[in-house]
Order: C-alpha cells, then sequence, then structure tokens
C-alpha cells in the first residue's frame, strides 16, 4: 500500500459516486427503466402528461452501451494517436452523449406517437429542453467510468488486465443495475405517486395514475429530476461509490499476493456488516409505520 | 490445441461456473418493474440485470487476481467476494429509500414468519401489493446469490485463460456464457422470485437441466475458439 494507490482509490470512490448520482437523474429525466410503465400506461389509463419518455432498453444494458462506446473512443484515441487522456475521455463522453441524443429523441417521438388515440401529444417543447439535459448527464457518467477504468488500467497497481472498453462495458452494466435498483424507488415509489398514503406499500390499484402538476403548472421531467436530486440520485451515487471504492480499497490495503486472505477476509467484513445494517433498517422500518391499519389476518403483528 | 485431461477438466469447470451462475440467479431477490413501485418484495430491476452487474464486478475482481497468481482458490475467493459488495451496497442502498423515502415497512408476502428473524410478514403487507422493500431473508439469500454468481463467473474465466493466457478475449467468453446462464435462469423464474424461500425456487432442476446442456456446448466451442485463437 502506497499514499499514491490509496489516494486513487479514494478518487475512483469519489468520481462512481458522481457517476451513480447522474446515471440515476439521467433515467429519472428520460422516465427510463421500471418507472417508464406508469408513464407509458398513464396516458392508456386518461391521463395524458408532459414527462419525457424513453426507454431505450434496460438501464444496465444502456449504459453499458453509452459507457462502452466513449471507452472505445478514448482508447482509440489514447492508443493510436497517442492524445492526452483527459482530452480523449472527453471527447469519447461528447460521442456517447451524442448517440444517447439521437436515441432518447427517437425513443421519445416514437413511443408518444404511438400512442396518439389515448390523446397524448409530441411536445416539441419537452423534447427541445429535456433532451440536452438527458445528454449532459450521460457524459457525466460515461466521463467517470472511462476516468476509473482508465485509473485501473494504467495507473493503479497492479494493472488490471482487461482492456478499456471491457472494463467499460462492466462498469455501465453495474452502475444500470445499481440505478434501476435504487434510484427507480425514489422515482417510481416515491414522486410519481406522491398522494397515495404514507407508510404502506403502493397499491396495483394506482397504476397509471401518475401525479401530473408540479409545484407551479404542469410537471415535466425536470421537475423530476429536481426532486430526484435530493436522495435518489445520492443514494444511488453511494451504491455505485461503496461498490467500487470497498472492492478496491481491499486489494490496494492488501496486497493481492502476499496478504489474499487478509484481502479476502476484509470483504467478507463488510458483507456482514451491511447484511447487520439491512436488518437495523427493517426493524426500524417495522417499528416507524407499524401493521397495516385494516389488517384482518389472525398472525399477530 | 491438444485435446487432452487438462483441457477436459477446463471444460468441466466451465461448466460448474455456469451451473452456479444459473442456480445463483435463483437466490436473487428480484420484484422487477412492481417492486420499483413498493409493490413487490424485492429489488427493483430484472433478474439478468442484477445478476449480470454482481457477477460481472465479481469477475473484475477475479480478473484483477488472477493477474498476480494462478491459484484457484483465492481467484473464485475474490470474485465472490466482489460480487457480494456490489449487491449489498445495492440492497442496501435500495433498502434506504424503502425505509426513508418511500415509506415502507419491509415484508415478504410468500412467507408467514421471517425464517431467520422470526418476523411476521402479512399484517405489514398493504392490499393490492404484493410484499415491499428487502426483509432479512431476502437479503441473505440475495447475498448467497451473488456469492455463486461470483464464483461462477471466476470459474468460466479461469479455466479460459489458462488455455490461452489472454485476459480480454476470456473475460468477453466468460461475460457471454454468463448472460446466457442468467437468461435461462431468468425464463425459468419467469422474471421475479424473492430468495429461497419463495416456492418458485423448487423449480431449480430445470433450470440446472437447462444450464447443463447450454454451458457444455458453450464450453466446448469457447475452449475451442480461444484455444485456437
Amino acid at each position: 500500500m502506497d499514499a499514491l494507490s490509496m489516494g486513487l482509490v479514494a478518487a475512483m470512490g469519489a468520481l462512481a459516486t458522481v457517476a451513480g448520482a447522474s446515471e440515476d437523474i439521467d433515467s429519472d429525466i428520460g422516465s427510463q427503466s421500471n418507472p417508464n410503465s406508469q408513464v407509458q400506461l398513464a396516458a392508456q389509463v386518461g391521463n395524458p402528461h408532459r414527462i419525457y419518455n424513453k426507454a431505450i432498453a434496460g438501464e444496465p444494458p444502456s449504459n453499458a452501451l453509452w459507457c462502452t462506446t466513449a471507452a472505445i473512443v478514448a482508447y482509440m484515441l489514447i492508443e493510436a494517436f497517442q492524445m492526452p487522456a483527459l482530452f480523449s475521455i472527453a471527447l469519447g463522453a461528447s460521442v456517447a452523449a451524442l448517440f444517447d441524443g439521437v436515441m432518447s429523441m427517437s425513443a421519445y417521438f416514437g413511443r408518444n406517437a404511438s400512442q396518439k388515440r389515448f390523446n397524448q401529444w409530441v411536445y416539441l417543447d419537452i423534447v427541445r429542453y429535456t433532451t440536452p439535459s438527458i445528454m449532459a448527464h450521460v457524459w457525466i457518467t460515461s466521463f467517470c467510468i472511462v476516468t476509473i477504468t482508465y485509473i485501473q488500467v494504467y495507473v493503479l497497481t497492479p494493472h488490471h488486465p482487461f482492456p478499456i472498453p471491457v472494463i467499460a462495458l462492466i462498469w455501465g452494466l453495474t452502475v444500470g443495475a445499481i440505478g434501476s435498483s435504487v434510484g427507480d424507488i425514489h422515482y417510481g415509489g416515491e414522486r410519481e405517486f406522491q398522494w397515495r398514503l404514507f407508510g404502506q406499500g403502493l397499491s396495483t390499484m394506482l397504476s397509471g395514475q401518475i401525479v401530473r402538476k408540479a409545484e407551479a403548472g404542469l410537471r415535466n421531467s425536470i421537475d423530476n429530476a429536481w426532486f430526484c436530486a435530493k436522495f435518489g440520485g445520492p443514494a444511488t451515487g453511494m451504491g455505485f461509490g461503496l461498490t467500487v471504492f470497498l472492492d478496491n480499497w481491499r486489494t490496494t490495503v492488501f496486497d493481492p499476493v502476499s496478504q489474499a486472505l487478509l484481502a479476502i477476509g476484509t470483504g467478507v467484513f463488510f458483507v456482514i456488516v451491511m447484511n447487520l445494517y439491512n436488518f437495523y433498517l427493517e426493524r426500524s422500518a417495522r417499528r416507524k409505520y407499524g401493521p397495516y391499519p385494516g389488517y384482518k389476518g389472525d398472525i399477530a403483528a | 490445441m491438444n485435446f487432452d485431461a487438462t483441457t477436459i477438466i477446463y471444460i468441466l469447470e466451465i461448466v460448474v461456473g455456469g451451473l452456479l451462475v444459473g442456480i445463483g440467479v435463483h437466490f436473487v431477490p428480484v420484484g422487477g418493474a412492481p417492486a420499483a413501485m413498493a409493490q413487490a418484495t424485492g429489488i427493483g430491476t430484472g433478474t439478468v440485470q442484477l445478476a449480470a452487474g454482481s457477477g460481472l464486478t465479481g469477475l473484475l475482481s477475479a480478473g484483477l487476481m488472477m493477474s498476480v497468481t494462478d491459484n484457484l482458490w483465492p481467484i473464485i475467493a475474490t470474485g465472490a467476494v466482489g460480487a457480494m459488495i456490489m449487491i449489498d451496497a445495492t440492497m442496501l442502498t435500495g433498502s434506504w429509500i424503502y425505509a426513508y423515502a418511500v415509506g415502507a415497512p419491509f415484508a415478504s408476502a410468500k412467507v408467514n414468519y421471517d425464517p431467520i428473524t422470526g418476523f411476521s410478514q402479512p399484517p405489514y403487507v398493504a392490499p393490492g401489493t404484493v410484499g415491499q422493500g428487502i426483509p432479512t431473508i431476502c437479503y441473505v439469500s440475495g447475498t448467497i446469490g451473488a456469492a455463486m454468481g461470483g464464483v461462477g463467473g471466476a470459474l468460466i474465466y479461469y479455466p479460459l485463460v489458462m488455455i490461452n493466457n489472454n485476459p480480454s478475449l476470456s473475460a468477453v467468453f466468460a461475460i457471454g456464457i454468463f448472460l446466457v446462464n442468467a437468461v435461462l435462469a431468468s425464463w425459468n423464474i419467469q422474471g421475479t422470485i424473492e430468495g429461497f424461500h419463495d416456492p418458485k425456487f423448487k423449480k431449480w432442476p430445470a433450470a440446472f437441466k437447462a444450464c447443463l446442456v447450454s454451458t457444455f456446448i458453450l464450453a466446448l466451442v469457447a475452449v475451442i475458439i480461444t484455444g485456437g485463437a
């Protein structure tokens, strides 16, 4: 372990936290992934809306695509043209953002045009000012993830044996899986259904009845980003940051060759602590919200 | 390349790895889109996506370990730990949102009492939902599933590198074999499952057979292609 490696691992953790947060906010602005089912359904049950609707793919494959695209461009510029790393990564992220912009717009036009019979309109103003926000967040995500892979492959010792695009593919899949598992709950469970009863799960009766009015005027996707950036985004960032930081920290502090057992043992220790923390959360949520008031079964709470 | 006893052992290792991935997916508590709306127990995403996210994080750790040692045990152990860290961090931060933002008590709709904590479940399940949040039993089940996925990924990767000494090529083949098994298992559980306490878990022998056949074919192909490269 040396000071430089520890600093690099800390930087990777910080970059991962930013990447996770921006990935989640990107999916919230575009209503990608799981909560998109409700946005899609809303118009069909008589609630046309002004929320952006892009479901290019599940979050993991789409983010894997953006990150790999950025990584391939950056890798090519670094290896074939000896360009500076920062410039190459920035250019790669820009190409990924452009790809994302094209696909987001075609997804929005296609989905909303197909719902014409439900009185759902295609809003050109929404396309104009929401698409650049989506692209900007994809740029941040791709930039951070390709920078992490660059550090892993070229700077951090031991150097990772996989090439940059393969690591970017895996981190892209992972950040998408975390964004889809963590941040989506905040957008889907909390923001889309703000007038449901607090302290219980969401009844399927409410499917498609999403909130369409904002704090001022009609709600659009930028309002959703404003809300989700307060908790869902940072929590996703924390999830991805913890994954990248803890996983690399244990093999940096302990030498993977001579202290392999310690590196593995530390990982197991983290896993046990997280299991116990979830048990604490479960207990506190049960105590705070209590059993369902109308429960008529014979099993005691 | 020579098709000797070592090659057969490598093929068997890939098959065992594929089977571990296929069975491991059955442990991961995924509720799909309804879980993201607090309408179902588990993690609010797709089975394959989460299994791939965790298993491939394990593959990254295993790849790093394999660049410094040829010993199989630390490689598969570090693969398992990498995958467990990823899935635990994901479930933990997801639980923050269930507990502090959405505001839902964690409850499973598949059992009356949590087999680990003994907590009663039905009183906490709101009508119109099939549970919500990630109770302890699901969390532990997910951790076990991720460990199996991580070990599986490492077991697929290890023999390929031993054959061709090319980490990039081996990683791409390992990702492919991993995803095939994850998708097969996902079809078997029809997209959602709560963990090893879910009645759907009893269907694992079907996935076992399917994964056995598919991984065997893939292992042959992978060994021949990467070995000849």
